[in-house]
């Protein structure tokens, strides 16, 4: 899904040529996404104190402080913040990493599900 | 004591006597030590017959104080930081502990987290307090102990998620996996607080069991704990008939109303809640419940989906609808004109359900006039019996409407698939938008000039955005409106500057510090001459005189530069370094007098030869007297061959200059040699 880094960098000029019209000396050079944050929903609730047992020290859930379990993926550079709903929130360096972060983690949460009663 | 080998026997068996302070080998006899260091407790009597213990008490934590400061201070410099950081947050864990009443063990666990962190440098930049209390919710959290996070924030009065940071961090760095919060830990304390009596206990157990009840139905899932135990510690005393308001609850376990009400109603969704007391206390229901949240969602989606398949599903559906559009369309067919050769050809082929469908999803083109109307028409009275039917099914049971569900994604299906084709073409335009995309190389700079590429962007549309004149001014106004005080704020401050610097008291606030040149000296005296010529020059020299010793005055003119320069002689004293280097003393003599004198010492011609005779002819204080007599050549010879060449203002006239000369040798020469005077 690059074509969002792409029309990200479009925005960007569009408010760049903004502000030319409105007379301001414009420079645009190195454009860079610094920081990509994607929202997606498992199909199945996840049971949050179960999935930081099992992958201590990765995942950290402090109900005090923040209702959702943080994961940090190293290598990837990304974290992923799980929801007892199942929803996720992942941010990352770039589109790719969050992708690969969503996979990585599916199998995770899959293990941990809370089956749906209902 | 080690097993030793007796050096005559070489037997192996050594018995060493503690009282006597020696070891003997038993196999021969021989002594093999004697005066052994014995570590018995002595006893000294005291006066009137008391005895005492010999010794002192040490510290636990290390030789701290050590006796030997005096001696040792150099090896215990490094130490004694350390040490005094551990002791310092010792100090302080004991008193956030006690208020917090921890038992002992607590405490020192909560201290040895504290050396970890010291020893892993995760302090620094850390307030200490932090530090500290994070510690000891580290030791809460392993031993168990009902303190919350929100406890330590309340006596430290710091915000909850600053510790909360800090306390993460440190468990992740010392690897310590702290184990989640269990609500039932707290029950206790929230009952005690709350004050039951004798009940106590089973109102507890009451609201424990509630608690439990909860977890199964995860509600206790991304929620704080305190929130769980104050719902179930109201419905607990409610059932023991305690009249506890609301309010108190809040009061003891720290949440918002709200909060609490939330929790009740969401305890109020699950099954359970259906129980009687008895019944709640003998059965538990073997079926869970989906968390609260995920509940929610999941309705708000079904209801979503709902909307859209009764949509569909409504072409199907026998109503006046279809009645209604019929009649128009006949009308409409026998009022209307030939339509162009596509429309004509929809208009027959395809179902009239169809071109609904077709005619809402899809942008409608600009169609004929009449061919909107009737769609318009159309859509109207569908959206009309939409919502109807969907008040309908709401006030349903959501298992009927589930099923009725189930009947209707394949239906939906159907319709999907045939819009499904008539969209294929906006899919199919946006892929294609796509695909150039990803070919362009994204890291690629068009232009490294930094010029802006107006590639792909609409200028017409960046017009639309840039407000006009008008706009303009409203916006100003309303902003300028809304951001009132700060720009008042804003003008009281420069008209303070402005005030300020008409008076000549304005200080500049920021400080930009000039980076100071390299002093270039070619000896220390030198070096010193130009440090104190930088220096702030003393308070104690009249320069109004000095400054007259430039104008050929005579001896009245001597006298108040000795008197003044008796206190630069004096401070020249304890200035001293060197105490024989008369050219030292000379020089820095010089560096005490304004620039000008120094200045016109440097422009004199430096011969160090006649120095011993102007020192021998300047013992009197006379200036007057001393000036015609020392030769202007000789003059430089005090002043040190490497005077510097100060940078300043334009001298008065040189022809004074030995009067100036004379009088700073005067002052130079009284540095070196009368100074056993004063």
């Amino acid at each position: 899904m690059t074509g969002s880094e792409e029309e990200a960098k479009l925005g960007a000029r569009r408010l760049a040529r903004c502000l030319q019209k409105l007379g301001f000396k414009v420079r645009f050079s190195a454009f860079r996404v610094v920081n990509v944050l994607a929202v997606c929903s498992m199909p199945f609730a996840v049971h949050l104190v179960d999935f930081t047992k099992n992958n201590r020290p990765i995942a950290s859930y402090e109900p005090e402080l923040h209702p959702a379990a943080t994961y940090r993926i190293k290598n990837l550079k990304a974290t992923v913040q799980v929801f007892s709903t199942g929803s996720l929130t992942v941010t990352g360096p770039n589109v790719q990493s969050v992708a690969s972060a969503v996979e990585h983690i599916y199998p995770l949460l899959y293990e941990c599900q809370k089956p749906r009663c209902k | 004591m080690s097993s030793r080998v007796c050096r005559t026997c070489g037997g192996s068996d050594i018995d060493v006597d503690q009282a006597r302070g020696s070891a003997v080998c038993t196999g021969c006899g021989s002594v093999l030590e004697d005066n052994i260091i014995v570590s018995e407790v002595q006893f000294v009597e005291g006066s009137g017959g008391v005895s005492s213990a010999v010794g002192q008490f040490v510290s636990a934590d290390g030789p701290v104080k050590a006796p030997l400061l005096g001696s040792g201070f150099h090896t215990g410099v490094g130490k004694e930081s350390r040490a005094q950081t551990l002791q310092n947050g010792k100090r302080q864990i004991q008193q956030l502990g006690s208020q917090l009443q921890l038992n002992q063990h607590c405490l020192d666990t909560a201290f040895n987290f504290f050396k970890l962190v010291v020893s892993k440098h995760l302090t620094r930049g850390r307030r200490t307090e932090h530090v500290i209390a994070a510690c000891l919710y580290l030791v809460c959290r392993t031993e168990g102990t009902p303190h919350m996070l929100l406890d330590l924030s309340d006596l430290l009065q710091v915000n909850v998620y600053i510790l909360g940071k800090t306390f993460l961090l440190l468990a992740r760095e010392l690897c310590i996996n702290a184990p989640a919060i269990d609500p039932c830990l707290y029950i206790p304390r929230f009952a005690h607080m709350l004050e039951f009596g004798d009940k106590n206990h089973e109102v507890s157990m009451t609201a424990l069991r509630l608690v439990q009840r909860m977890k199964r139905d995860w509600m206790h899932t991304g929620r704080r704990p305190s929130g769980l135990c104050g719902a179930a510690l109201l419905v607990a005393a409610r059932m023991h008939k305690f009249r506890r308001s609301v309010k108190d609850v809040i009061g003891v376990v720290k949440v918002c109303q709200t909060t609490l009400r939330k929790r009740l109603t969401e305890f109020e969704d699950t099954p359970t809640s259906q129980l009687t007391i008895d019944e709640f206390m003998r059965v538990d229901l073997e079926q869970e419940c989906d968390p609260p949240s995920f509940t929610a969602g999941q309705h708000k989606v079904k209801m979503q989906q709902l909307e859209q398949e009764l949509a569909r599903k409504l072409d199907e559906v026998e109503g006046e609808i279809s009645c209604y559009k019929e009649e128009i369309e006949t009308e409409l067919e026998k009022s209307r004109p030939k339509l162009r050769g596509i429309y004509a050809a929809y208009a027959k082929e395809m179902d009239p359900e169809d071109e609904d469908v077709l005619s809402s999803p899809s942008d409608p083109e600009d169609k004929e006039g009449d061919d909107a109307d009737l769609q318009a028409a159309a859509q109207r009275l569908t959206q009309d019996f939409l919502c109807q039917v969907i008040q309908e099914e709401g006030g349903r049971a959501p298992q009927e409407v589930e099923t009725e569900g189930a009947g209707l994604p394949a239906q939906g299906a159907s319709l999907a698939s045939i819009l499904g084709n008539a969209s294929l073409g906006l899919q199919e335009s946006f892929h294609t938008f796509n695909l150039p995309e990803p070919d362009q190389n994204p890291d690629e700079d068009p232009s490294p000039s930094g010029e802006l590429d107006l590639e792909g962007i609409d200028d017409q549309e960046i017009d639309k955005y840039i407000l006009n004149e008008k706009e303009v001014e409203v916006k100003t106004e309303l902003w300028t409106k809304q951001n009132a005080d700060y720009l008042k704020e804003q003008k009281e401050k420069e008209e303070r500057i402005t005030k300020e610097k008409e008076q000549g008291t304005y200080k500049e606030k920021k400080k930009k510090y000039k980076k100071r040149e390299q002093i270039e000296a070619a000896t220390a005296g030198e070096a010193i001459e130009k440090m104190l010529e930088r220096k702030k020059i003393s308070s104690k020299i009249n320069y109004d005189v000095l400054r007259d010793l430039n104008q050929p005055a005579g001896s009245p003119a001597s006298e108040p530069p000795g008197g003044a320069a008796a206190a630069p002689r004096k401070r020249l004293s304890r200035r001293r370094r060197k105490a024989g280097d008369a050219n030292a003393e000379l020089s820095a003599g010089a560096t005490m007098m304004t620039k000008r004198f120094r200045r016109l010492i440097s422009s004199t011609p430096r011969k160090k030869k006649a120095a011993p005779q102007v020192e021998t002819a300047v013992v009197t204080e006379t200036a007057s007297e001393a000036v015609p007599e020392a030769p202007p050549a000789a003059v430089p010879g005090p002043a040190p061959a490497e005077a510097p060449p100060p940078v300043e203002t334009e001298e008065e006239e040189e022809a004074a200059e030995e009067d100036c000369v004379s009088a700073l040798r005067l002052v130079g020469d009284y540095g070196c040699e009368e100074e056993e005077v004063f």
